[in-house]
């Protein structure tokens, strides 16, 4: 526990960076996560804003799927043994990231029940196909809870890759982003083109999801991609400034995540996601202390000056 | 040929099997205030979404600045308010500012970034609708009345020739309807915007508009009121 404080203390990181220059694995494990906890926030703002933070749950289950059928591939036939499962997990959740628009129409009458359908389904699908190539748990461990130390060379070049498609696309469209998250409709009479930059929007998050499961896994996506945003969404005034704020506070997630990690051996996405939640707390729970404070305070005056 | 700002020549529209309008002929003519009312239901939201394009009509000919409405793609010309311009998410983490400027992004296009001027175009809005103090705030933070009139300096940042507005004064303060229908005069002498405006207020409305247009599925009363007589399709 107390070594869990000095994780993300100014004398651990002066260790840490002697680390990371000495391990490639930290070099890499810092710059996805450098990475991450810029992209994360980056879409997640535009779905928490949008109420669809439950479709990046959606499609990090389909993810799973995708990544189960990796595994099967490379297991039953040779000529696959060096296949990426995540290539197949991205393949999964981009083409399910295409329907998005059409689940949309269907969340908005079913809510309750499109989302639990899409989840359960990935789910289900990726359980049947590990269970038929029996006996991979560890590989699958990796991929549902993350592991930031272990990002090898090749997923680095591709999230580093994913990463520069992910920013590029949300500052090119950040206009047409905006205008249909605030108002759908008026965006549209205004001639913003809606379809497809919804469903450009969509890849991106599929690229997102993909890029992240390495470092927070498959059931704690959505937490890095939405908690960031939401203790954000507490303190600032304005869209610019709520973005820059979740960047920083997922980078903070990430960075504990990553000390507890290489000093405890602690699960580096569920510490990530649980440093987002005390954020989250914290700045939610501060503010209503100070709006408190501040309200008492005016009442004092009040009553001093009858 | 006489310019119209909107034409709409004998158009029938439905949802599913129920007809919502019937034989629609209604021309606005450039610099012209309309206002329309009708019953709840009868059709003026539809009315004002079939003319911006949402839906195709069943029958009949739409024009907007006289091109046929498929073809019509200078949409900065026309600022909408739609009637559920309020029931957007309160927690939304926009300011006043940003969300203004938000009605320039269409007509900028893409790829295209807010420069000085275009930022000043927005202020100048802002302190046009009454608003300037609030600039900064949160758009959730504001009054429905301010929140309201952050909509109509939206819809017309991108100076437009048409301003079409869904009953702009239902859950409005009465200070911030007469600063709306000043701003509307204002526009009006100094711009000739023209004005199609649905309303349930009708007295509220009526020394600001040049014409009164009755809707219940078909156009009971086409509100010509010294000519006495049914509209006339301007030829083309
Ligand atoms: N999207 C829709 N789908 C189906 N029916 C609709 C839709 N919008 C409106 N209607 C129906 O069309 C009729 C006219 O609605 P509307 O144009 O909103 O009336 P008004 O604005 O005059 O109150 C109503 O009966 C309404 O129920
Ligand atoms: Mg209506």
């Amino acid at each position: 526990m107390k070594k869990g404080g000095e994780g993300c203390g100014p004398a651990a990181s002066s260790v840490m960076i002697d680390m990371i220059l000495t391990y490639d694995f930290m070099q890499r494990a810092l710059i996805a996560g450098l990475v991450i906890g810029i992209i994360s926030p980056m879409v997640g703002l535009f779905l928490v804003v949008r109420r669809l933070s439950l479709i990046a749950d959606a499609l990090a289950h389909v993810t799973l799927s995708g990544v189960a059928a990796g595994l099967l591939l490379q297991k039953q036939f040779p000529a696959f043994q060096t296949f990426n499962p995540m290539i197949s997990g991205m393949m999964f959740s981009l083409t399910a990231s295409v329907f998005v628009e059409r689940l949309r129409q269907w969340y908005r009458s079913y809510q309750e029940l499109a989302i639990p359908v899409i989840l359960s389904g990935g789910i289900g699908l990726g359980v049947v196909l590990i269970s038929a190539a029996d006996g991979f748990s560890v590989d699958v461990a990796g991929y549902l809870f993350g592991s930031i130390l272990a990002v090898s060379p090749s997923e680095i070049g591709a999230i580093i890759g994913a990463g520069v498609l992910v920013v590029a696309v949300i500052l090119l469209f950040y206009k047409e982003l905006f205008a249909l998250s605030f108002d759908e409709e008026s965006a549209m009479f205004a001639g913003i083109p809606r379809r497809s930059i919804n469903i450009l929007f969509g890849l991106v998050v599929a690229l997102v999801i993909t890029a992240s499961i390495r470092v927070v896994g498959i059931l704690l996506v959505s937490g890095l991609i939405t908690l960031p945003v939401a203790a954000a969404m507490q303190l600032a005034s304005g869209f610019k400034k709520t973005l820059f704020l979740s960047i920083l506070f997922a980078q903070v997630s990430v960075f504990c995540g990553l000390a507890a990690a290489f000093y405890l051996d602690w699960a580096s996405g569920g510490t990530i996601v649980l440093v987002s939640v005390l954020i989250l707390l914290v700045v939610g729970g501060g503010k209503r202390l100070i709006r408190r404070v501040l309200r008492s305070g005016n009442g004092v005056r009040r009553r001093d000056a009858s | 040929m006489n310019e119209t700002v909107l034409k709409m020549d004998d158009v029938d529209f439905s949802f599913g099997e129920q007809k919502v309008l019937e034989g629609i002929d209604l021309n606005l003519l450039p610099g012209e205030r309309m206002a329309l009312v009708g019953p709840n239901g009868s059709g003026k939201s539809t009315l004002l979404k079939l003319a911006l394009g949402a839906y195709r009509p069943d029958r009949g000919r739409i024009f907007l600045f006289n091109t046929p409405l498929r073809q019509f793609r200078d949409w900065s010309r026309i600022g909408y308010v739609s009637q559920k311009a309020n029931s957007f998410n309160q927690a939304f983490p926009a300011t006043l500012r940003e969300v203004v400027a938000s009605g320039l992004y269409g007509k900028l296009g893409l790829f295209r970034w807010m420069k000085e001027r275009d930022w000043h175009r927005v202020d100048a809005v802002i302190e046009q609708a009454g608003l300037a103090e609030l600039a900064h705030r949160n758009i959730g933070e504001l009054s429905g009345g301010q929140q309201q009139r952050a909509f109509v300096a939206r819809a017309l940042v991108g100076d437009p020739d048409l301003l079409v507005l869904d009953e702009p004064t239902v859950g409005v303060d009465a200070p911030s309807v007469d600063h709306l229908f000043r701003l509307l005069a204002d526009l009006h002498r100094e711009k000739g915007i023209s004005l199609l405006l649905v309303t349930h207020d009708i007295e509220t409305a009526k020394p600001y508009v040049d014409r009164v247009v009755r809707l219940n599925r078909r156009i009971a009363f086409p509100g010509n009121d010294e000519k006495r007589k049914p509209m006339q399709v301007v030829e083309g």
